[in-house]
């Protein structure tokens, strides 16, 4: 009969197994962790819900297709109530208690202006869907790259299409902002460029009537006023337009002029042939496809679709680094959307192609999602609309 | 010279607006003498009271007095039970309450109403122009309603019995008990009249804009501001000071921009504290 010796080394080398174990099974089960930060409440409170939800869609399919680098993923949602002080208090929030790698989908300028030194400090990538220009300008040492085009691109662009349909002298009003003073400047050059002209004022965003400011827009006697705030105080605006009577053309950022700033003018005659324009989303991608789906809507905004690629590409870079913290998709991130390589528009199939050794190219939702070294993105579409009845028609996408 | 007059016109509506609140506060503060600065919670309260019974069909001014009443009724309830039984430790404990105390009903009415704008369901005309200047027919009938509360309160000081208790207990409480004015009494009635013109206040403000938890925070400085510059205590000199800072405030957007617009109440805080700390029109003047 054989007898089954168990001398001191083997209990000892089983002892350490018992206690290693688990904690090499736990590392390797630990979720990767990742966050949205969206507007739920507040000014930007109508596009926060459904890109919560967007990012959510990616994370849920990326762990129905068994995880990245064979981890679950788990998504923290949190509301910036489209205020600085509140996004800052998420912020901290979601960094130091659920140490998350990445936060994604930051909306106001204002808040991703007082977010990203959060972020940067800490080595945390942040994604953001805002657009004033000083925002890349950071220094953020790389930790933020946003899908939103900068104020010089979406106002040129606006420029651009009030030279098209007929207008000469432009009239910016635009809130006190991080981009208030690039609205300005850039309308004026395009107008200028273009044979026109444009002048334009600050206001205060929690005046209750801005009679004087539109009197002041009105002497100028303009052909076009561009309204450059948010929902909230371009209601006051647009009523005191009509109350002064103005009949030129009205143009404004379609994340300010929606259904909520439709519904609260109550008054279809007085939004009646405003022009809206916001970046487009990429119609007809399968990206696209899947943004509709996931969030339920015929015609999703387009930043639910940048949030949908926000987190296609952090989950890829992740993959790519083998690596999952916010440095990693720091380095890692151009190297999935531009250069070349196979085309992939969603995180699963780019997780999978990037496990097979392959080079991948990332064009999702909102475009095709390549970036400067300052985070910018390098070019988009336009989508241009007009209120008729109350309802938003398409003019053109340029 | 007409966007000076359009300017003037303009403050002088957003003037009429602010008197109300402002009358408000100052004759709580003639009669509790602290700073009751729950004012700005108050305001919000009274807009979105007005706004539900407006939604609810009440006309204007039925609507106004379902704003006076909740305001006047949940202030009264506050003074009682958080600032009255501190001002007996001077008027600082009670002030600093009064703040703490605006901070929670806004956020109770964000809790009940969330934070979105919302807008009274009121048609928009367009305006009338005299010559070079322009008024809105709304801001006319609103103004118009301003004016006749503020000659109304003026009346109930002037002839009623509740209102000569009131300005007796202002100008010199030991007095007045000795004449059999009951003090509890004239406080309550300060509290309730004065916060409930404060709630008409935010309503008033509403009706051409829109509300949110914020709109009575948004006001807070210019009501203190038309009050400290009348003379805390005078009702006269609270819709003096209305006019003045609402015509500053829309002069200053001419010449500074809006964005610095707050930094009139500031200013004006600032040089009547240092030149003559009693007011335009002095305290007494109630």
């Amino acid at each position: 009969m054989n007898r089954t010796v168990f001398g001191r080394r083997t209990a000892l080398l089983s002892g350490v197994a018992a206690f290693a174990a688990p904690a090499v099974l736990r590392a390797q089960a630990d979720p990767i962790k990742l966050a949205t930060l969206t507007p739920l409440t507040g000014a930007g409170g109508s596009y926060g819900p459904a890109m919560a939800k967007a990012a959510a869609g990616v994370v849920a399919a990326v762990n129905e297709a068994g995880g990245v680098l064979g981890r679950k993923v788990v998504l923290t949602s949190e509301d910036d109530q489209t205020n600085p002080d509140a996004g800052v208090r998420a912020a901290r929030k979601l960094i130091d208690v659920d140490k998350v790698s990445a936060i994604m989908g930051t909306w106001a300028s204002a808040v991703t202006t007082a977010v990203a030194p959060l972020c940067w400090e800490s080595k945390t990538f942040l994604t953001s869907t805002s657009g004033a220009d000083s925002i890349t300008l950071l220094p953020h040492q790389g930790y933020l790259v946003r899908t939103q085009p900068n104020t010089q691109l979406q106002v040129g662009h606006a420029g651009e299409f009030l030279l098209s349909i007929g207008c000469k002298k432009a009239f910016t009003l635009v809130p006190q902002t991080p981009f208030s003073q690039a609205s300005l400047d850039v309308l004026n050059r395009v107008m200028t460029k273009g044979g026109g002209a444009s002048s334009g004022l600050i206001y205060d965003d929690k005046k209750t009537t801005y009679r004087t400011e539109v009197d002041q827009a009105l002497r100028y006697a303009p052909d076009a006023i561009f309204c450059a705030g948010y929902t909230p105080d371009t209601v006051v605006l647009l009523k005191d337009l009509y109350r002064a009577g103005f009949k030129g053309k009205i143009i404004g950022q379609a994340y300010a002029i929606n259904a909520k700033l439709i519904e609260q003018v109550g008054q279809p005659e007085i939004v009646e042939g405003v022009y809206t324009f916001a970046p487009s989303p990429a119609e007809g991608s399968g990206a696209y496809e899947r943004v509709k789906k996931i969030t339920g809507l015929a015609n999703p905004d387009p930043y639910s679709s940048q949030v949908y690629d926000h987190a296609s590409m952090v989950l890829m870079a992740m993959a790519q680094a083998k690596d999952t913290t916010g440095t990693a998709v720091k380095d890692n991130i151009r190297k999935i959307c531009q250069g070349g390589g196979k085309a992939v528009d969603n995180a699963v199939d780019g997780i999978k192609a990037i496990a097979a050794g392959e080079k991948v190219d990332y064009a999702g939702a909102s475009g095709p999602c390549d970036f400067d070294d300052k985070g910018d993105i390098l070019d988009c579409k336009f989508r241009y609309e007009q209120l008729k009845a109350g309802k938003p028609t398409l003019v053109k996408i340029f | 010279m007409s966007l000076i007059l359009q300017a003037i016109v303009n403050g002088l509506v957003s003037g009429a607006l602010l008197a109300v609140p402002a009358i408000g506060f100052t004759a709580m503060f003639a009669v509790l003498r602290f700073p009751n600065f729950s004012v700005s919670g108050i305001a919000t309260l009274g807009a979105f009271a007005g706004y539900v019974a407006y939604g609810a069909g009440f006309q204007m001014v039925g609507s106004l007095a379902v704003a006076f009443v909740v305001a006047g009724a949940v202030g009264l309830l506050l003074d009682q039970a958080a600032h009255l039984p501190l001002v007996k430790q001077g008027a600082l404990p009670a002030a600093i309450a009064s703040i703490a105390s605006g901070l929670v009903l806004e956020n109770v009415t964000r809790l009940m109403f969330g934070n979105d704008m919302r807008g009274y369901d009121r048609p928009i005309a367009r305006d009338v122009h005299v010559g070079d200047i322009r008024f809105s027919p709304q801001q006319l009938e609103t103004m118009a309603v301003a004016v006749a509360i503020m000659l109304a309160i003026f009346a109930a000081l002037a002839f009623t019995r509740i209102g000569k208790a009131m300005r007796a207990s202002a100008d010199n409480p030991e007095l007045a008990a000795l004449k059999g004015i009951r003090p509890e009494r004239v406080a309550m009635m300060a509290s309730f009249v004065g916060l409930g013109l404060v709630g008409v206040g935010g309503m008033l403000l509403g009706l051409d804009s829109s509300i949110d938890p914020l709109t009575g925070a948004r006001i807070l400085l210019s009501i203190f501001a038309a009050a400290v510059l009348g003379g805390l205590g005078s009702a006269p000199g609270a819709v003096l000071g209305a006019f003045l800072i609402g015509i500053a405030e829309e002069l200053s957007v001419l010449v500074v921009g809006s964005p610095y617009r707050s930094a009139v109440g500031f200013f004006a805080i600032l040089i009547v504290l240092s030149l003559r700390p009693r007011g335009l029109l002095g305290e007494r003047a109630f």
